[in-house]
């Protein structure tokens, strides 16, 4: 490489790094100004910005709310993970990585709960698990007890809930992992003898441990931020948590107490802030762990023998459990004029009312056009992003490790501060675009940026430095690179990024409940209405009209990016 | 444009005066401009299937070419996103309602002044004497009880039976708003005096009321799916509709019940003034209070009856306590406070 041409090189490596950072700075810097400052300042009701005051956090250690919401929230965070993982994680390995059969009903249990939203999944698991759903019913009948099997409005029912609602996702990124990682290491153990179980505790493990803790980390972290499941689910049975108490804070009080809601947020921003440290550590002994290299591969999958008919029927358990019993309950609320336990005598009552209600109001097919729109727009600004960030940070590009920074700062917003904080700000600044889909648009762009980072990033790590170097040295400058080289090298991943955020942008309540106006209402807003205001059947029809929409989508991209996949990695 | 602003500075003048001429009926010139401005955002506390599609299918079968948009909300949420609104300079809704939606929106200078000829056919509790809104339709709300699982002759009826023990556990209530613990507290509050009151919820709070963050009729639907017995603090109309349709459920007089009206304002810098006011017009006409009494809701207007004719006081023959929107307005904070301490 001649002196010339690296010298240019490093320039446009340069100018590509102060543009990203001025957008990514515009985008992400204004929220935590914004918190700070409402929970630093008193704010007149007109918006004005009054004087310095410690009030709001003094408030907030009144009392032991403070502490009974923290401890309940690490409580929630960390059982979700748990779960998370266990469900998720078992699936991911039986299916990437043995020959168990069945697989193709994990998939589908994972692309048709990814395009769920929250709400209507929550809402099923209320139907199911609730006092006179079909669970606690089967166990008075079998048990001839007048009491519940599990209450529901509980942590332990929060928990459930919420881990079942991640287990989809963990199977999505752990999967992935284990697909592109090289089997070389656990094909060289099983030579040396070595027990499936041996080889799956000391290679497997380890080589996905980085993936792995990164998956930990953000399961938990969105359930530590987490607001359908504990609104849902919690507030009901008086398990509060911080993310309900800054709900409160802004929902229950007349003007919003944004300076509690703020001091609240600035709490919670601090303690992700300490996970995001712990996180970086991680990652920066990453670099060992770089398996898609030069040489061409493809796994080979474990023989479980006669256990592959166990690892069978997980597969079909989860199946059941994440598809198919939520989908039957609210089938059943859907053809009801109001709930009732699931019994003879409530066949009588069948309607298709809440069918008719939904096709014929012209309000729905909006509410579909809007969030169809928002998803497809946010999932492409942010994949362009950060691919070039990605790349940028992992090849230590001058500004990568800012932006890089940057771009996964968003992570520390829970989804209903950064709505507060986005709300606050163009309220405050003179761009006309407060409740508009604008500005959804951008609050959803903030909030994907890290989801968006840990594609990019994780799937730079996996590309050994030897391909570009490669390029490098037969004269390739850096767009060319990242053009010719790396971009159809990240292709998979990339496209798994894009559907990924697509698929959460669709179905996320905490931005759009706090910015949607009336020409902007999404799904997930119309079904939290729906589902507070009591016409729960009617969100029930409504949410598997949707569901199928979504299932067409996802599989549709699903197959697009497992196509894309299959060519780099030669099938 | 300016031209109506000065006339609605002047209508307010005249209406801050002693005397309060009713505006002028919807004539043709409002009709017109109303239809030039095209649709009309409706904020909403009621519910969507019950009341407000219905509502809305019939003014735009009046005055074909104006759209009503709606969102529906709660109250507090209503209210907050309309004071969000104006801070950014850009008021999205034209016309609003609610039992508690109005007073802080008066307090921020955002409701304008328009009395609708029809207002004459409404007593006084019903219309605020500065003109900024007119009962809609009216709320009494009482416990209601799931009929398969408590039978008649069971229900309690007094407050003093709500305090037994086999109810500990059983009832449920919503945590916001007036249809919920706190208006319960409120009530109570009211109508037994501070210390009685006080001493009573004391020993209600040993019940374990289930709060839950949904609406009235969400709690009253749990009723309904039978996950609890008995509901506080739920919309007695609400009842009439379920059990219309077949569901288990029936409410109970008890005395003194709590009524709240839910009003109708238009706000003053609304994007289509002259089609929010003939949104209004429409609502507290007698077409429009009608709908409210087809739909199974109260109609405030008194010569329009409920259609079935005991859920209102007069025909119930059951006493109620009317808490107008200000009285809500400066005691809700204090009932809540009882409610976030005692009930939590």
């Amino acid at each position: 490489m001649s002196s010339a041409r690296g010298h240019v090189d490093a320039h446009s490596t340069r100018w590509i790094a102060a543009i990203l950072g001025i957008i990514i700075a515009l985008l992400v810097l204004p929220p935590v100004w914004y918190l700070f400052q409402g929970s630093l300042f008193e704010i007149t009701p007109t918006g004005a910005v009054g004087e310095f005051t410690f009030e709001h956090y003094r408030r907030l250690l009144e009392g032991e709310r403070l502490a009974t919401s923290a401890v309940n929230s690490f409580v929630f965070a960390i059982g979700s993970a748990v779960v998370a993982l266990l469900f998720g994680g078992v699936l991911a390995w039986i299916v990437e990585r043995t020959n168990a059969p069945f697989k193709v009903l994990a998939y589908l249990t994972t692309i048709i709960s990814l395009g769920t939203p929250y709400v209507l999944y929550v809402t099923a698991w209320l139907f199911l698990l609730g006092k006179v759903g079909p669970v606690n019913d089967l166990y008075r009948w079998l048990t001839g007890a007048n009491d519940v099997l599990i209450n529901v409005h509980s942590m332990t029912g929060m928990v459930l809930v919420e881990g079942m609602l991640w287990s989809p996702l963990v199977f999505l990124l752990l999967s992935a992992t284990l697909r592109t990682s090289n089997p070389e290491f656990e094909e060289a153990a099983r030579m040396s003898g070595a027990s499936v179980w041996d080889t799956i505790r000391r290679i497997t493990i380890r080589l996905a441990l980085p993936a792995v803790m990164a998956l930990v980390l953000l399961v938990f972290i969105r359930a530590f931020e987490g607001f359908e499941v504990p609104a849902l689910v919690g507030l009901p049975g008086r398990v509060n948590v911080l993310t309900t108490d800054i709900f409160l804070a802004l929902k229950d009080t007349v003007p919003p107490d944004a300076g509690r809601a703020s001091a609240f947020s600035v709490v919670l921003l601090c303690v992700v802030a300490v996970l995001l440290a712990f996180y970086n550590r991680i990652s920066k002994s990453a670099e060992r762990f770089h398996t898609v290299t030069g040489k061409g591969f493809r796994a080979r999958p474990f023989d479980l023998g006669a256990g592959r008919w166990i690892a069978g029927v997980i597969i079909i358990a989860n199946f059941l459990f994440v598809l198919v019993l939520p989908n039957l309950v609210l089938l059943w609320a859907s053809v009801l004029p109001f709930f009732q336990a699931v019994r003879w005598k409530a066949v009588g009552l069948f309607t298709l009312e809440n069918y008719k209600a939904v096709i014929n109001s012209p309000f729905y097919l909006e509410l579909v056009w809007n969030t169809l729109i928002l998803a497809a727009a946010s999932a492409t600004i942010v994949m362009v992003l950060t691919l070039v960030v990605g790349w940028l940070a992992v090849r230590r590009k001058p500004g990568g490790w800012l932006l890089d920074q940057m771009a996964t700062m968003p992570l520390i917003f829970p989804g209903i501060v950064l709505g507060t904080a986005v709300m606050q700000i163009y309220l405050a600044v003179p761009i006309p675009i407060y409740g508009t889909i604008w500005i959804i648009l951008i609050a959803y762009v903030i909030r994907y940026l890290p989801y968006g980072m840990r594609y990019g990033y994780s799937g730079m790590l996996q590309i050994h430095r030897e391909l570009e170097e490669a390029a490098g040295m037969s004269g390739a400058g850096n767009l060319v690179i990242l053009r010719r080289i790396v971009l159809p090298l990240l292709a998979p991943a990339v496209a798994s990024g894009w559907l990924f955020i697509f698929l959460l942008a669709s179905r996320v309540l905490s931005l759009p409940i706090l910015l949607a106006g009336p020409d902007s209402q999404t799904i997930a807003v119309a079904m939290y209405d729906m589902w507070t205001n009591g016409q729960g059947t009617e969100l029930a029809a409504m949410g598997l009209l949707w569901t199928l929409i979504m299932t067409v989508i996802a599989s549709g991209f699903y197959f697009l990016s497992r196509r894309s996949g299959a060519g780099v990695y030669g099938n | 444009m300016l031209g109506r602003r000065v006339f609605l500075n002047l209508s307010g003048i005249l209406l801050a005066g002693a005397m309060i001429p009713s505006a002028l009926a919807a004539d043709q010139g409002m009709i017109a401009a109303a239809k030039k401005e095209g649709e009309v955002v409706w904020y909403t506390t009621l519910i969507v299937k019950q009341i407000v599609r219905p509502m809305a299918a019939a003014f735009e079968k009046k005055y074909p070419g104006i759209k009503v948009r709606y969102v529906r909300a709660n109250a507090t949420s209503t209210a907050n996103k309309i004071l969000n609104e104006a801070r950014a300079g850009k008021v999205a809704a034209d016309i609003f309602d609610g039992t508690s939606t109005e007073p802080p929106l008066e307090k921020a200078g955002l409701v304008a002044k328009y009395v609708p000829a029809s207002a004459a056919k409404y007593p006084p509790e019903y219309k605020d004497p500065q003109g900024y809104w007119v009962a809609g339709n009216l709320y009494f709300l009482t416990p209601g009880i799931n009929t398969s699982l408590v039978k008649k002759a069971d229900a309690p009826k007094t407050y003093e039976d709500l305090l037994d023990p086999k109810w500990k556990g059983k009832m449920v209530w919503n945590a916001s708003s007036t249809s919920s613990g706190p208006g319960f507290i409120g009530n109570v509050l009211l109508t037994m005096g501070e210390q009685k009151g006080m001493a009573y919820l004391e020993k209600l709070s040993k019940q374990k009321i289930v709060s839950m963050e949904a609406s009235a009729r969400k709690v009253l639907d749990s009723v309904v799916a039978g996950e609890y017995p008995i509901a506080l603090q739920i919309f007695n109309h609400h009842t009439v509709i379920s059990a219309k349709k077949g569901a288990p459920v029936d409410w109970v007089a008890m005395q003194p019940v709590m009524a709240l009206v839910s009003t109708v304002s238009v706000l003053k810098d609304a994007p289509h003034p002259n089609a929010g006011r003939l949104l209004m017009d429409f609502v507290l006409s007698e077409e429009g209070q009608k709908i409210f009494a087809n739909a199974n809701y109260l109609p405030a207007m008194p010569s329009v009856p409920a259609k079935v004719k005991n859920l209102k006081p007069e025909a119930g023959n059951y006493k109620a306590n009317v808490v107008t929107p200000d009285k809500v307005a400066t005691d809700l904070p204090k009932w809540k406070a009882i409610f976030d301490k005692m009930f939590r």
